[in-house]
Parts: structure tokens; sequence; C-alpha cells
């Protein structure tokens, strides 16, 4: 039993995306997917102006509305806290994507996995040795890189991410590295806590 | 198991992985490849045992398998077939055998070569292959047609190199508590090993608590990041410094130790400029403890004055750092705000905080060495750097650190080096009468000076200098008024864009294009260049060939190891064999080994040197650079990956110690008599249109000629880059177009609301900008309130021009066409350019019919906005 | 206050409102002919109206799986939709659609066969259905309403609106059917044209319940209904939703009472209005920029 989560350290985020593309490599996703997506928000008027960079992905809720909602079963919670979605037993209804307050579920088309990363139709060797694992239809997230973590390895993003502004760890385990963390900066927000899904992503900042 | 718990992920399908370095910028991170048990590629992480980059990666260090398996890449070499040249132009390009290429090439080349070896204009623009890059040098010569001076270095370079003997500089992430970030984006979007030093930024900012203000017209993100962002009127930044400067000196918040020991602040100057000399050539200074003049070298003096005026042998004269406080009488934070915009109360606040920070006179033992900790350093780049009175502009922001006395101190500015070399190589030489020797030619021999001109961008008139290659494009205009006497008529361009790249109306250079006999690119994927080329000879990529570099870590040393992880995925062959092949074909392989040696520095260790008449491959180039570097051999790199360490301390911190900086460049004064005097004895015709002013040994506020356009252009125009897009080409890789044309600072021209709605204009409108010398422009306009009020920004992301590469969108135009590429914008001491432009803004209707064909950034970015989502 | 305060950023990487854009017409539809066709059968049955039984047990039936199949991104596997009763209302109202029809379909049997004979049986499998029918015609508005994901879907008004408009339809194509092809008193049609006039007044009142509890819910919520009311939904929302939907069937009913013109105006008014009221409450649905938090770290 764990409670795998993330914390977002927004003081270290720059914005730089490589994580989304660190995620594109690792899944073979194809093109307009993103299981994880860095925002920026621009706040003030000139010149007392900030800009904050905002990572975001599945929160893997603990109490999931995506699980709730999924007529089929397909969406599951690991042993480990980690929200997965069975490819085989989705039936592409949708209801888990509109059941997101966070909207961090996409669709996987069939155009999509022929259109191709470079859009003309025909797929690079990275993309034949990867999207086997999509059916057409079904409906995909972030699964914290599961084999990884399987593997004792952190998830993708976080081992790219130059800032270390991504921290994984386990909830359960008081010394994890995002309960630390937490700790040392005086606690974090969860993202629209009032949406009530008890999300295990926090922000720091 | 269920298919969602097979193993789906790339990382862990089974494989090998294969240390090597990245290639999607022009520095050196290094990585792992993971290449499946099928051959593929399937992903790429950053290395962890290497302390630079830690196992991190930068966004286009994650995209390089898209370039690797762009379908896009040169296939085998090929020809064209269509005789019309230019932008979109289909060239119609016919395969050839390599024997075929090589024929035509060695044949072309070689034809100009025999007439005049000057006829080559070449652009080879791959700094992890200096060898590559010095080819023409195996036959004298010395023209350049890239970038490479213009928009990154052209004055930095040179200023490092004479205040650190260095390449490039940066603050001391180690120790630092007070970072100024000038017009750079040093950790956080670009410059030296984005990953590598966002990594270690982030560490300083989160972990010691170190404080970050950024200086920039903009909000980039450096100045999200920072505790104080000052914005600042553009191409304004040396009389930002200058008034720093003032508060420093006038509020006596100056390390004078440091100034009067470490520098040749103390040494006398007179009224011409120069040094004051005894008939032996020693160099006077004045004790102000028994209040004569002595030499610099006499044991007796009790007090180097810095101040006040004084008389030897019947000749005023005064120290240089009063030179430098007469200036900065001119320069209060008041007079300065006039030009800057900066409320003085900002400047004074942050000069304070910062000398605060440096806590001059404290020490710190490290390595057995007790040094000066200064943990407050002023640190720029490209935004700053990037002036016509270039040299001058980076000596201003030298001199806020020289104050301080934190230059190569612990917590302060240091050099950083392109490449050692060796591993104990110490960078800084003894020169005169006690100061340390500049070496402000970081890129190089530069020729001797010549009339008529033997280059065509007239690189010998800037002695100082990197090089001017833009000036190719004026002399081009009129090669009467420079006095030419050839014309060049064949390029070779490997590795380098600079149709993409260069600063001046893209027709002007697709016009020297066009008149060129002979055009052979040697790249991977098609660009704005290669549409141009009349053969193509198609190069290996970073994950098919070897190479050992070495290339301005920030905080490391030692030389990262590329090895190939797949064969060729096709017809191609290392950018090594192709130009070897070329050379023996024109008899250039002797005397290519003997540049190569020099260059690489192979000449230290005889068993490492090329030999005459042997051709080399890229794998034994490696493997003698890594043994140069360290003794070891391929294999322990193979298994290494790369020998970096963090810098030698002694590297790092004062390895100039005993030897005096150059706060005053005389060098400045003599190089500017020793070539008026040389133009004049060879009659050099445009000796008074040239620039004489620029050559200034201490830097004064004088404004730049951008500051000096007509009203009418009234607002300053500049572009800009991100982690995204940094030193390379990004925008035809699939994954960096998804992060890059969904980042708002990245798909609109960016004006700030208020002057936006004072003209009349409303975000979403298009926009025709242009500038004195050149445009238009045009644009889709997005007010925010993250731009200084006098500026427009305008994302590199908006400027790729309509090419053979279906997955480059055109925008609206090329920057650069605004920007100026004449003497008059040019640096005479550095032959930098200056690299903003003021434009006026007109509101248009509509498009112009030649940007509503398909394809453009402004369809994507719409496309994006109506969100479908992943459907 | 945050720069970008409520703009629409599709999938740029800016804090937004993004729409939802898995559940579109195909899903609109479907859930129309569910609901139509539960509302239709059981105003049918009260009036013991064959006709109109069947047409409801057909729409439910056949039209509402058809644009299902059309939306699902894996129909070959749709079945696999019944298997979690326990918490999703998908497998609940699949469930009792495949109770209503076949049960249904008994009901109507019995209507014009009389095979139960008034028995206990009879009444069983009508008790059943009518339960099923409920279950078919408020499902939906459950599944919307279940996550607190998209604050316009996110009320108990959303079940009840689906009710309230599944009996309004149903009235709607019952009086229609019945006009036209008879099977009704008179004072049947008079009592079901009161009853079709009761439910525009309270389906009215819904409906401005929910914008109302939405703007006034979350941001988000707030962008949905301004979308709806005032931008870029307003014309088919005011026109087709409150003006053919509402309106329209108001005024004819009124003065034209049950004459046929009347009714085919009504009742076409209704179905226009319901379907685009289906519609347009998907298309209007967007989820909540993550800014609430940002609030917190001193930031506007």
């Amino acid at each position: 039993m764990a409670r795998m989560g993330m914390v977002f350290d927004l003081k270290r985020c720059i914005g730089c995306n490589a994580c989304v593309i660190g995620c594109k490599q690792e899944n073979s996703l194809p093109d307009g997917v993103f299981f994880t997506k860095t925002l920026s928000e621009d706040y003030g008027v000139y010149p007392s102006v900030k800009r904050v960079y905002i990572p975001t992905l599945c929160n893997h809720c603990e109490d999931a509305p995506c699980e709730k909602v999924c007529p089929s079963g397909a969406t599951y919670t690991r042993d480990d806290g980690i929200v997965m979605v069975d490819g085989e037993k989705c039936i592409g209804c949708g209801s888990c994507a509109v059941a997101c307050p966070y909207d961090q579920r996409s669709q996987v088309s069939k155009e999509m996995l022929d259109r191709g990363l470079f859009g003309e139709g025909q797929l690079t060797d990275f993309e034949k040795q990867g999207y086997d694992r999509f059916t057409p239809g079904t409906v995909i997230k972030c699964d914290f890189c599961s084999n990884r973590v399987d593997a004792g390895l952190d998830p993708a993003c976080v081992v790219t991410c130059p800032t270390n502004a991504r921290i994984f760890g386990d909830f359960d385990d008081p010394d994890s590295k995002p309960n630390r963390v937490m700790r040392e900066r005086g606690g974090g927000q969860a993202p629209l806590a009032e949406k009530n899904t008890k999300p295990k992503v926090y922000y720091i900042s | 198991m269920s298919s969602s718990e097979r193993v789906v992920q790339n990382s862990l399908k089974p494989g090998k992985w294969v240390r090597s370095t990245c290639k999607m910028c022009l520095h050196s991170c290094t990585n792992l490849i993971h290449v499946t048990d099928d051959g593929v590629v399937n992903k790429i992480e950053g290395d962890p045992s290497n302390p630079s980059n830690k196992g991190k990666l930068c966004p286009k260090g994650n995209a390089a398998i898209m370039r690797h398996y762009d379908p896009q890449r040169f296939k085998q070499p090929m020809k064209r077939t269509n005789p019309d040249k230019g932008p979109g132009v289909d060239p119609k390009w016919e395969p050839i055998s390599w024997d075929e290429a090589f024929d035509i090439c060695a044949r072309e080349i070689g034809t100009s070569l025999k007439e005049d070896p000057r006829k080559i204009l070449p652009s080879l623009e791959d700094f992890q292959k200096m060898h590559i890059w010095t080819w023409p040098l195996s036959f004298g010569n010395f023209n350049c047609f890239q970038s490479a001076g213009t928009i990154c270095g052209g004055a930095y370079h040179p200023a490092n190199g004479y205040i650190h003997a260095s390449f490039a500089s940066i603050n001391d992430v180690k120790y630092c508590n007070y970072w100024i970030n000038d017009g750079t984006g040093d950790g956080f979007s670009s410059h030296l090993h984005a990953a590598a030093s966002s990594y270690h930024m982030a560490n300083a900012r989160v972990d010691r608590g170190m404080k970050v203000v950024t200086v920039e017209p903009r909000l980039s993100i450096s100045g999200a990041k920072s505790e104080e962002w000052v914005p600042i009127k553009p191409a304004t930044d040396r009389q930002f410094a200058l008034s720093m400067s003032h508060v420093l000196v006038n509020e006596g918040l100056c390390d004078w130790k440091f100034l009067k020991q470490d520098t040749n602040a103390p040494y006398l100057v007179g009224e011409d400029g120069l040094f004051v000399r005894n008939d032996k050539g020693d160099i006077w200074v004045w004790d102000a403890k028994e209040e004569k003049a002595k030499l610099w070298n006499d044991k007796t003096i009790g007090d180097f004055a810095l101040t006040g005026e004084y008389e030897i042998a019947g000749q005023k004269c005064k120290p240089a750092f009063q030179r430098f406080k007469d200036i900065l009488d001119g320069c209060s934070p008041e007079e300065m705000e006039k030009i800057t915009t900066v409320p003085p109360d900002t400047v004074r606040h942050i000069a304070r905080e910062f000398a605060e920070a440096a806590q001059i006179g404290a020490t710190i033992e490290i390595d057995g060495r007790t040094l000066p900790l200064r943990p407050a350093a002023y640190n720029y780049y490209r935004g700053a750097q990037g002036r016509k009175k270039g040299m001058q502009a980076n000596h201003s922001y030298k001199l806020v650190n020289f104050l301080v006395g934190n230059i190569d101190a612990p917590g302060g500015h240091l050099g950083v080096n392109l490449d050692e070399k060796t591993i104990d190589w110490l960078r800084c030489e003894p020169g005169e009468c006690g100061m340390m020797k500049g070496e402000p030619h970081q890129l190089g021999v530069v020729p001797p000076m010549s009339y008529p001109p033997n280059e065509y961008h007239l690189l010998s008139y800037f002695p100082v200098g990197v090089n001017p290659p833009h000036l190719n494009l004026s002399v081009w205009k009129d090669p009467e008024q420079f006095g030419m006497d050839y014309k060049p008529d064949v390029m070779v361009i490997c590795h380098s864009n600079p149709l993409w790249a260069m600063q001046g109306p893209r027709e002007g250079w697709f016009d020297i294009m066009r008149s060129m006999r002979f055009i052979v690119c040697c790249d991977i994927i098609p660009t704005e260049t290669t549409d141009f080329a009349d053969v193509i000879l198609p190069s290996s990529d970073v994950l098919e060939t070897w190479n050992m570099t070495m290339i301005e870590p920030p905080f490391t040393e030692g030389q990262c190891l590329r090895q190939p992880a797949v064969e060729p995925l096709y017809d191609t062959k290392s950018e090594e064999e192709i130009f070897y092949e070329l050379s023996e074909r024109m008899g250039l392989v002797d005397s290519w080994n003997n540049v190569i040696n020099m260059v690489l520095g192979f000449h230290q260790v005889p068993e490492l040197m090329l030999e005459p008449g042997k051709k080399y491959t890229d794998k034994e180039i490696a493997e003698r650079k890594g043994k140069l570097w360290n003794g070891k051999d391929l294999d322990w790199y193979i298994e290494h990956g790369h020998s970096s360490t963090w810098r030698q301390s002694k590297k790092s911190y004062r390895p100039w110690e005993g030897m005096r900086l150059l706060f005053y460049i005389e060098d400045m004064v003599t190089i500017r008599e020793d070539l008026k005097g040389k133009m004049k004895e060879k009659g050099v015709p445009f000796i008074d249109q040239w620039p004489w002013d620029d050559y200034q040994p201490l830097p004064t506020p004088d404004l730049d000629p951008i500051h000096l356009e007509p009203p009418e252009y009234d607002l300053y125009g500049f572009f800009f880059k991100d982690i995204q897009m940094n030193f390379g080409e990004s925008l035809s890789n699939p994954w960096l177009k998804d992060i890059v044309y969904r980042d708002p600072v990245h798909t609109s021209i960016l004006l700030n609301s208020g002057t936006m709605q004072a003209k009349g204009l409303e975000s979403g409108d298009i926009i025709r900008l242009e500038s004195p010398h050149g445009g238009p422009i045009y644009g889709r306009v997005a007010g925010v309130e993250t731009m200084h009020p006098d500026a427009v920004g305008v994302s590199n992301s908006l400027s790729r021009i309509r090419t053979e590469n279906r997955a480059v969108r055109h925008a609206g135009g090329h920057f650069n066409d605004m920007l100026p590429y004449d003497l008059k914008n040019t640096d005479a001491v550095t032959g930098q350019p200056e690299t903003a432009c003021r434009v006026k803004i007109t509101k248009v209707d509509d498009w112009p019919e030649s940007l509503k064909q398909g394809g453009t950034v402004y369809q994507m970015v719409d496309e994006i906005a109506k969100g479908k989502g992943a459907h | 206050m945050s720069n970008t305060d409520a703009p629409l950023v599709g999938d740029s990487f800016k804090l937004g409102y993004r729409f939802q854009n898995f559940w579109d017409v195909p899903m609109a539809t479907a859930f129309f002919f569910g609901e139509l066709g539960a509302g239709t059968f059981l105003i049918s049955m009260y009036f013991d109206f064959i006709a109109g039984m069947i047409l409801g047990l057909i729409s439910t039936g056949v039209g509402k799986p058809f644009f299902h199949l059309t939306h699902m991104g894996v129909p070959a596997k749709s079945w696999r939709a019944v298997l979690r009763p326990d918490r999703s209302w998908i497998s609940r109202g699949l469930i009792s659609i495949m109770v209503f029809v076949p049960f249904g379909m008994l009901v109507v049997l019995d209507q014009a066969f009389g095979w139960s004979g008034g028995a206990f049986l009879g009444k069983l499998v009508m008790f059943v259905t009518v339960a099923a029918a409920l279950v078919v015609m408020t499902y939906q508005g459950f599944a919307m309403s279940h996550s607190s994901s998209i604050s316009l879907w996110n009320t108990g008004l959303m079940p009840v609106s689906s009710m309230a408009y599944a009996l309004l339809s149903g009235s709607a194509v019952t009086l229609l059917l019945a006009s036209v092809l008879g099977g009704l008193a008179d004072a049947d049609l008079v009592m079901l044209q009161k009853i079709f006039l009761g439910l525009l007044v309270v389906t009215l009142a819904i409906l401005l319940s929910l914008l109302h509890a939405a703007y006034h819910g979350t941001r988000g919520g707030q962008q949905s209904v301004t979308l709806l009311i005032k931008e870029s939904f307003s014309l088919p929302f005011h026109g087709l939703v409150f003006g053919a939907g509402i309106v329209l069937p108001l005024i004819a009913l009124w003065f034209g009472g049950t004459t046929l013109v009347a009714v085919v105006v009504a009742a076409i008014g209704v179905l226009i209005g319901f379907f685009s009221y289906r519609v347009l409450i998907f298309k209007a649905g967007v989820y909540e920029p993550q800014i609430s938090f940002a609030a917190r770290l001193g930031l506007r």
C-alpha cells in the first residue's frame, strides 16, 4: 500500500516544458496528446507584474471522479495509488474525461495514429514501435510512468526536469521527498480543492 | 497481465543505453540514448553522472529523436535540376552518387580555389567541431558567411578575452547570493548549457536563497523568476550599468584593495589616452602615501592612488580610475534615467544591495588558497551585448563587477573557457608591465590588415573582433567603395543556416546566393539555406557519428564524447569523411591536418598529431581530443561518456593571480592608431567612414545610433528566443513546435498594453512593422503587461520564412530584415552590429497576399486556440 | 487580477477556460432520444395511448443506442458499459434501458391484447417499467451532475431538468401524435394540453434556476452561462432554447388551443428547443482553470 503523488515547486519551475517532451518520448504520445502541460500566467499591471509557470498533470486523485463514473471499470486505482486506465476495457464513452475537473484526459483517435507526428501520414520508426499500446477511441492519461515506478524509477517528467521542480514519491512514507519538501516549505496547495477529488498533487511556492 | 500493466514505457523496453552528448543546441550536455533490440532509438535522457547537467535535459535535448527520424532528412547526395533559386522554390533535386557529388564539388570549389582562394565564401558553423569550422584556413581563406559574431557574441567574446582571457563569462553559481542578469537568460532559458545552468541556478535560488535581479525590456523567464524585474528601454543597458557604477563609486561602495592591487586602475593615463611610460616602456603610478610618481613595480609604493590629477615630465595625467570617475560624473541615475527610463531609486537600491551582498573584504578558503569572497555579480549576454557600441557596452558591465572586486572571485563574475583542450591549461598569460595579457581573439587569429581587403566581410579591419559577417552584404552592394578586387563565387556551407540567422534584408542575401556559381550544402534537413544549394551532401546526424567536445560549460570542465547509437539511417557520411574526401581531391589534406593540429591542440602532444598524407575519421579525431585532455583512450570514454568534473578552483578563481586585470583597455587607443596608420599608408578610401569614435579605453554614456533614428520610428523592436529555441534550429521538430506555439509569448508580436491602446490597436489586430533599415514584416499583435512601453518584441518563432521544409511554418516575415548591416551600425572595434532597431507600427486590415498561402504560424495557433482537445 | 481573466484558451499553455469536447452532438442526440422516449412512453401510458408508447420505446430503444454507438470510441466494446452499476450512472442507465424497453413492450402488449388479464403480474410489469423509465429519464442528468468537474452541470437541477424536459417533450410528442392520428378523447387532449403548458412553465423555471446556480457557483459556471447568455452561444440559446422551445409553444397553445396548427408548432418548437438545449449545454461546458490556488499564493 502506498500513495504515490507529486509536489510541484513553483519557485523552481521555469516553464521550459522539458517535462512535456520527456513524457511524449517516454509514452510515444500521438500528435496533440499531452499527459502533462506546463501553463503560464501573467499577473499584475506594468511594471508590477509577475509570471507563474504552473506544471499540471493527472492528479491521481484519491477520490477520483473518473474512476467513479467509469461504466466499464477500465479506470481503476492501483495499490500504490496510481490511477490507471486499462485500454482493453475502455469503451471510449468519455465519461471520465468530462468528470475530471482538471481536464487531464485525452481520447486517441485512429486519425491521430495515422496522421503521425509530422502530419504527413507516414510514421517514424519511433512511432511504429510505440503506437501499438494505444487502442483508437480509448481515453488515455498520465499513469505516473507506472512501468518505471514498478522498476523503482521516477517518472520521465521528474527525471528530466532541469530545475527539479517535480518531486515524486509516496505520501504514505513520512520520509519521502514530497513529504519532506512540503514540511520544509510549510505545506502545499491542492489544485481546485473545492472540487473534493482529493488530488495527490500539491503546489508549493 | 492486463494491457495497462505490460511494458509500454519506452525506456524500459528491451534494449541498451549508449552514453553520448546532445547536439540540439551548440553546447554539450551529456545524455543517455536508449536503443531497442530492434535498433530503434526510443528514449533520450540526461546523463546523471555529469556534474554539469546532472541527468537533466532541456526541451530541445528531449526532442532529439524527432530530428533523427525527421522524414525530410536528406537521404542521399543530390543535385539541383531547377536553375531557379528562391525561398520555397522547388530545387527539383535529383539523387546522385557520392562519387558524382564529390566530383562536382571538388571541380567547382577547386576551380575557384585555383583562380583565387578568396573566392570561396564558407559558412561552417559547428561549435562542436572547430576542425571543420577552420577548414578554409587550409587554403588561407578567412572569409565567413555565417552569423556567429553578429547575434551572439561579436563584442561579448573580445571583452571576455580582455578581462578574463576567456571566451565567455558567468556568475559563480556555487557561492553567489545576489545575481544580476542583464539581457540574458542564463540559468533560465538560454546561453550556457541551458539544462545544466537551470539546474544549478534553481538550487542556488531555492536551497541557498540566492536573489536574482533581471534587467530586460521583456519579462522573460529570468525576469519571471527574479525577485525584481527592472524594465529597461531596449539598447540602454550600458547607460544603466554606468549609472550603477556611478552609485558604487560615489557612495564609496568599492573594493579599493582589489582595484589598487589587482587591476591597472592606478596606472597613469595621459591626455592622449595612453599610459604614461618612461623611455623603457614602464608605466608610472602615483604613490599617494609619499605623494610622488613611481614605476608600477616599485616595491616601495605605500598606496596606489586611484584618483587625482598629476603631472609627470610635463605631461598631465590621471590614474585610469580617475578617468572612469570623470566619465561617471555624467552618469548619475537621474541623468541616465532620461535614456534608460529606469527610476533613479531603483538604480540606487540595486547598487546598494549589490554592494552589500558583495561582502567587500570577506575571504574564503578554497583548496588551500585564501580567496576574496564576493557573492554578488552582474551577468549579461545577448540582449545587452548586441550593440553598435558593443565593446563599450560589454566593458561597462564588466566594470560594475570590477568595482566590487568580484572578477574571478568566489561568488563573483567568472571567465568561462571555450575548449581548454588539456586538463591543466590555465588561460591567463602575463602581459607587459604586470598586466594580464588580454586575449580578444577568442575564435582564432585575425589575418593581417590588407587593402584591397582579402576578406569579403573586412575581418582584418577588426583586429579585436570575432567576425562581422553581416558586412558581406554591405560590401556586396558596393564593392568598389571598399576597393574589392575579387568577387566570391562559390559557397561551402556546413551545419549552418545563414539565411535564417543573418541580419539585413532577405532579398539582399538571396541576391548574393543567386549570384554564386556554385553552392554546396552539407546538412541533415532542408532549411532556408539548403533551398539555394546546387549540391546537397547529406551528413550523418548526432546519433550516427563520433565527436569529442568541450564547449564553454559554465561550471565544469572536461571532454564529452559523442558516439554513434545506431548505424546511419540513410546513405549519409560524417562531416569529417566529407571534408577529407573533398580535401584529398583538392590537394588540401596536409594543410588541413596542420590546421587541425593547431586548432584542436594536438601539436601539444606529438603522438596525437595528424600526419601528412593521411585522412582521419571522426572517431580518430574524437579519440585524440579525449587523450589530449586526460590521457584516456576511447574505450575509457565509451564507458564513461565524458571526463566532465567540476571546474578546478585554480582555473575558476583568480587564474591570473599576481597579474593586473585590464580595468583600462589601452589597446583601444593603440589599435585605433595602428589601424588608422595602416589605413593611411595603404590609402584605404573608406578611412573617413570608419567609426573611430568607437575605440574607447573606457565606456562612455554616448548614445548608440539606434537612439538617433527618425522619431517617426517611435518604438524599439527586438527579437528573443527561449529555452525551446536557443542556439539551434528547432521549429521543424514536431515536439518543439508543440510547446512553442502553445506558449503565448511565441505566438504574437508583443506590445505593452498601454502603448497598444494608445495606438488604437487591439490584441489580435494585424500590424505592419518597419524600421529605417528595412522590412516591412507583418504579424498579429498582443497587448501584454510584461513589456516596456517603448518596446516591441518578436519571438524567433515568428521569423522563419517559406522553405522546402514542409514542417517549418512561416509567419509574417523575418525580423532581421529590419536590422542594419552597414558600417555605421557596426562596432569598429569588434565588428558587432546593432541587433535591435527602431520601428513604427501600422495597422493593416488583412494579411498581404503572399502571406495568405498555407501553413502559417498563425493558422497553427488558431487551430490550437480552437482547442478541440485530443480527439 | 490575473491578466487573462476569463479567456477561452483552447489547447494553448495558458491558464484559462477550456471547452469540454468529449460529449458533443452525437452524445447530445443520444441523450435527446433517450429522455424523449422515456417521457413520451410515460405520458402516453398515462393516457393509454399505444402509438405514443411504441414511439417512446423506439426512441429510447433504437434512437438512443444508435447515436451512442456513433459517439463511442470503441463501439464494439460498448457492452462493457453495464459493468459498474455500483458506481456509474451510465451503467445504471443502460441497465434501466435494458429493463425499460422489453418491459415496456410487455406493457404495450398488455394494453393492446390484455395478456395479463388484470393480474398482479401485469401491474408488477407496469410498475417495473415506470421505475425503469424514471431512471432512464433522469440518469443522464445524474451522469452529468455526478462530477464536480463541469460547474454548469454540477447541480441537482441537472437530473431535474432532464426529467422536466423528458416529460415536456413527451407531452409534446404525445399531443402531436394524438392530434394527428387520433386515439385520445377530447377531454384527454385538453388535459394533455394543460399538462404541456404546466411543464413549459416548470421547465422554464428550472432552466432559469440552473443558469442562476451555475452563474453564482464558480467562475467556470459563470463563464459557461456567459457563453450561453451573452457570448458565442447566445444566439442559438436565446433563439432556439428559449424562443422556439418555450416562448413559441406557450404562445401557440395559449392562442391556438388544441387546434392542429397550434399543436404542431408547439411540439416542433419544444423538440427544437430541447435538442438545442442538449447540444448547447454540452458545448458550453468548460473546465475550471487551476487559478483558485493562485490567490492563496498572493498573486492576485
